[in-house]
């Protein structure tokens, strides 16, 4: 595999060196004089000063009036404080995506985004006082631990391929629903943390650029010293060892200075995504001559961009009379980049496809199972375990018993088994029912997934499918409320379908190449991540209703919606067994699937139409749940289930037990407030998900 | 008033010359008796924002899913047997203080509904966060649902009204009739106050809450804050569109040509750090002392909060000069011309 690499790393170098010396003088040029506009562009948009008195305000350094004052003690720092991060972001980037050798490597894709963003949420929750004197430390810390669980988790299957960017995109998904939770619980601690995860880069002295600039002056440090070991991680991991590079040590103290560099620059600004991931996609178009110069140009066409999306997001901020952060602008441009550019990647594909990792391969350590597990055992420890979840789902409560004793009333809480009286079973049996249902569809769509794209780290919620159906819903409350929810499913079909139609639009062109879809996948989650955090900036209620139905809550639930979700989901899971056959041979290889008539784009794209409408469904009556539809097929096949259509079934039993358990540990745990199944399951199912990643059970 | 056309017809029906002698009499002493006895006898009627509906008997065990229901029903007397979020009530809107012995039904957003259901109340009063439950609180007791923050009303009258039909439904309308003239008597007096503070020259205002060093949520004119300013006849300093919520979240450089006070509500953590910043302190109401903290206040909540509001601003008014209005157009006009 190694091999493969080297050469299609060297004919892709190759390639480019054929081409750039004719414009060594040009590109340069072009890059600064990018750079310089956007510097000029930047400071007009908010001064009324004429360019001469700007002129004046810089050489002198002595603000006269108002206006000179704020030119001096805003405009400036702000376009310089763009520069460093947008530069910070880039040359991190590039570092990142070199160094792994891996074009979808960034902060972002990580986690350091949300490990920073929970950081700061707990430690604002837990110890108000010291979170807003240290906002940076936390923020570093919750980024390292991120990242460092990303590297982990990854670590035995390599840096390169996708394995690193799905675990990066798990733990964000772990974080993010931490993070939530927290916020959820405790809304009025954590406001004053929306503008920062919202990320924006507005000053009022020079004092965060003088904080930055020594934290982030290591940069320059490392364009020399990274320059050679980067070069040798050209040729591979094999190629850069026999040629004496150290490759552990080498590989940990540039991580680390990255990290460094990402928290530091995130910690004064806030969240701002995709600069570090887009930017070294655009300068390696022009600048790969050598690791150097890709850094370098990273670096120059980080600062533009980040001052363009600045410029855009000052103009928004003043045409519509309320803040439009940094950080919303950056996403609104660059998921669209990012989608544009996953469509022109076709030959650089094998430089990202992962190696085939089935499970058959992979091999799971079965001697030390304490049991042998065959489907039919499995079967049974699964049908046992979705018996003893529903019952107490259903029957072990807390119930509140009023005791009117002489002074006042007081409530006893008694826990035990109680048979729902009256309204109490009308009240359960929709949430228990919807719980179900959705983790068993998610688990169908999760097993399918895995099988069509041969990756045992795909599911619904990573490849993009539930964030389309998120996304739709999101920026329709943001548009028109939460009075016209009732259409929620309408909107959600449509999402999710957009999504699927890019899919099926790519993968027509790229044989559904995973890279491709896990790009899309990170595109929708970033964006519906960013616009999650502009609308928590705007500081209204109304985003709570957002929140909490992004948590995946069955709370509100009604029971017409639970029986439409069971009918819907019982029958496209069953339409999708009838391609059983397919999917087996498709899970093999595309050319063992052809030589046996099947016609494979076909059945992919009718698959990927199934799943699509089960993950709309489901998001669209209880909101994304993250981790069912990852794990569940893993729970069956470490069950004994190794073939389609048994690892199907109980896969489906598995992820509904799941959500079921999910759900009542939500309602109980805390009681009397209850949270939201999607947090939990994400709770339970991330960190095993972690724990198996870590002890190679993937 | 259903009774009295039935009566007309039976008589008209029976005896036509004696009906046209009689009907009037009779309507007016039906009238009458209606008018006497409907109090004792039929239900209460109360309106919220969903129309009107009927109550058997003034509710005594009450829970509520909002706290500003929450707040008007302690101003009223009312010990609410649930409340939503106790322990923020007690950070957020500390006043009144509610009682030790209500309990806790989960979060404003998502209650729990099986411990209301078991809590067995006769009413349930919710607002536009817990909208969608309606259908499953019903079942329950009857509900009061109350929208009283919204983009396309004025909140405070919609706050007051609402103020009104719940104490109905508790059976304290006269109570509340009563604290809402006393309210209005000390909002006038504090009006005379800054009026005779600052000469009948009253600066106008602006109130905000810092959201960090370089952000502002701004009240808008359908906040609770603008109304109590309102009350006061202070005029807003600058327009600020109305939203749900009533604030708008800015940069702070969007009120440097503002003219008239900054009022900011604390607490404000940092508060030393964002006065050290040599932008801020040269922002024109920074410079030229246009600006007051405000005492910790909730503004969000019920009828009565308006005088707390009105208090806290009065008092932060009155930290500033006396002359500040009359100096402030000097001032303006001046500095407007150095610039431009």
């Amino acid at each position: 595999m190694s091999s493969a690499l080297t050469k299609a790393s060297v004919k892709v170098a190759q390639s480019k060196f054929s081409i750039l010396p004719r414009f060594s003088f040009a590109l340069p040029l072009l890059g600064f004089g990018l750079l310089a506009l956007a510097v000029v562009f930047h400071l007009q948009s908010e001064t009324s000063l004429s360019f001469l008195q700007q002129w004046h305000v810089w050489l002198t350094l002595a603000p006269q009036d108002f206006a000179e004052f704020e030119y001096y003690y805003s405009a400036m720092p702000r376009m310089l404080m763009a520069i460093l991060v947008g530069a910070t972001l880039g040359f991190v980037g590039s570092l990142l995506q070199q160094l792994l050798q891996n074009t979808l490597v960034s902060p972002m894709t990580l986690g350091a985004s949300s490990g920073a963003w929970l950081g700061l949420v707990a430690a604002s929750v837990f110890f108000p006082t010291l979170a807003v004197l240290y906002r940076e430390w936390w923020a570093m810390a919750g980024a390292t631990v991120a990242v460092g669980l990303s590297l982990l988790v990854a670590r035995r299957s390599g840096f390169r391929g996708l394995p690193i960017v799905l675990s990066g995109m798990a733990i964000s998904l772990l974080f993010g629903a931490l993070a939530s939770a927290f916020v959820l619980l405790n809304d009025q601690y954590v406001r004053n943390l929306f503008i920062w995860g919202a990320g924006d880069l507005a000053q009022g002295d020079w004092n965060d650029v003088i904080w930055l600039l020594p934290r982030v002056s290591p940069l320059l440090l490392l364009v020399i010293l990274a320059h050679r070991p980067l070069m040798l991680m050209r040729l591979g991991e094999q190629g850069a060892q026999s040629r004496g590079l150290n490759l552990i040590p080498v590989l940990i103290t540039l991580l680390l200075m990255a990290l460094w560099l990402t928290a530091s620059a995130i910690a004064t600004v806030g969240l701002i995504g995709f600069i570090g991931l887009l930017t070294p996609q655009i300068a390696r178009r022009f600048y790969a001559r050598s690791a150097r110069i890709e850094m370098v140009a990273s670096a120059v066409i980080g600062a533009s961009l980040l001052l363009i999306t600045d410029l855009i997001a000052i103009k928004a901020t003043q045409s519509f009379g309320q803040l439009v952060p940094s950080g919303a602008a950056a996403a609104l441009i660059g998921a669209p980049a990012l989608i544009l550019l996953s469509l022109k990647r076709g030959a650089d594909n094998e430089r990202v496809a992962p190696p085939p990792s089935s499970h058959d391969q992979v091999g799971h350590g079965n001697e030390r199972r304490w049991f042998k597990t065959t489907p039919k055992k499995g079967a049974v420890v699964v049908a046992f375990i979705f018996i003893i979840v529903l019952c107490l789902a259903l029957f072990v409560f807390p119930k509140t018993i009023l005791v009117n004793n002489s002074v006042n009333m007081q409530a006893n809480i008694h826990w035990g088994w109680y048979w729902p009286e009256g309204y109490l079973w009308q009240l359960r049996w929709p949430r228990v029912l919807t719980a179900l249902m959705a983790g068993l569809g998610l688990a169908v769509a999760g097993t399918v997934l895995q099988r069509l794209i041969r990756n045992p780290l795909a599911s619904p919620d990573i490849l993009g499918l539930s964030a389309g159906a998120t996304l739709s819903i999101v920026i329709f409350i943001l548009f028109f409320g939460t009075k016209w929810l009732v259409f929620s499913p309408m909107i959600a079909f449509m999402g999710s379908f957009l999504v699927l139609g890019l899919l099926l639009l790519l993968g027509k062109r790229q044989a559904f190449s995973p890279g491709v879809m896990v790009l899309i996948g990170i595109a929708l989650t970033a964006l519906l991540d960013a616009i999650l955090q502009f609308t928590l900036a705007r500081g209204t209620d109304e985003v709570f209703s957002i929140l909490l139905w992004m948590s995946g809550s069955t709370y509100s639930v009604t029971a017409i919606q639970a029986c439409l979700l069971t009918v819907g989901v019982l029958v496209l899971s069953a339409i999708t067994l009838v391609w059983h056959r397919a999917l087996t041979l498709i899970a093999i290889s595309d050319d063992v699937a052809r030589s046996r008539g099947i016609n494979v784009l076909r059945a992919r794209g009718w698959l990927l139409t199934l799943i699509a409408g089960i993950c709309a469904l489901i998001t669209a009556v209880i909101g994304p749940v993250s981790f069912i539809g990852l794990l569940s097929p893993h729970l069956a096949y470490l069950l004994g289930a190794k073939r389609v259509l048994p690892q199907i079934l109980l896969a489906s039993v598995a992820g509904g037990s799941l959500l079921v358990f999910s759900d009542w540990v939500g309602r109980v745990a805390l009681y009397p407030v209850q949270l939201s199944a999607g947090v939990i399951a994400s709770l339970i199912g991330g960190s095993y998900f972690v724990y198996l990643l870590a002890r190679r059970r993937l | 008033m259903g009774v009295i056309p039935l009566k007309n017809r039976y008589l008209i029906h029976v005896d036509n010359t004696l009906a046209l002698t009689v009907s009037p009499l009779t309507t007016f002493i039906v009238f009458l008796i209606y008018m006497l006895i409907s109090p004792a006898a039929l239900a209460l009627t109360v309106k919220d924002s969903l129309g009107s509906q009927e109550l058997p008997a003034p509710a005594t065990r009450v829970i509520a899913l909002n706290w500003g229901a929450t707040e008007e029903m302690l101003e009223l007397g009312v010990t609410p047997l649930g409340v939503a979020e106790i322990e923020g009530y007690k950070t957020w809107v500390a006043q009144p203080v509610i009682p030790e012995t209500v309990m806790d039904v989960g979060t404003r957003a998502e209650p729990n509904i099986e411990r209301i259901a078991g809590l067995k109340p006769d009413l349930i009063v919710i607002g536009s966060m817990q909208k969608n439950m309606i259908a499953r609180l019903k079942p329950i007791a009857p509900v009061l649902y109350f929208d009283n923050y919204r983009a396309d009303h004025d909140n405070f009258s919609a706050i007051k009204e609402s103020f009104q039909q719940l104490a109905v439904a508790l059976g304290k309308a006269d109570i509340a009739m009563a604290r809402l003239d006393a309210q209005n008597e000390k909002l006038k007096q504090l009006k005379q106050r800054l009026n005779v503070y600052f000469n009948g020259q009253l600066p106008k205002v602006t109130v905000v809450r810092f959201s960090d060093a370089h952000h502002v949520r701004a009240y808008g004119l359908n906040s609770m804050p603008l109304a109590a300013l309102k009350e006061l006849g202070i005029e807003p300093a600058i327009a600020i569109k109305n939203s749900t919520w009533g604030q708008v979240q800015k940069p702070i450089r969007d009120l440097a040509y503002m003219k008239g006070v900054l009022l900011y509500l604390r607490p404000l953590p940092k508060e030393a750090e964002l006065f050290e910043q040599p932008l801020f302190r040269m922002m024109p109401f920074v410079a030229e002392g246009r600006i007051a903290p405000v005492r910790s206040t909730w503004t969000y909540g019920g009828a009565l909060s308006i005088s707390y509001l009105a208090e806290h601003f009065v008092e932060a008014l009155m930290t500033l000069p006396a002359t500040i209005a009359s100096n402030n157009h000097a001032l303006n006009s001046h500095t407007s011309a150095g610039i431009k």
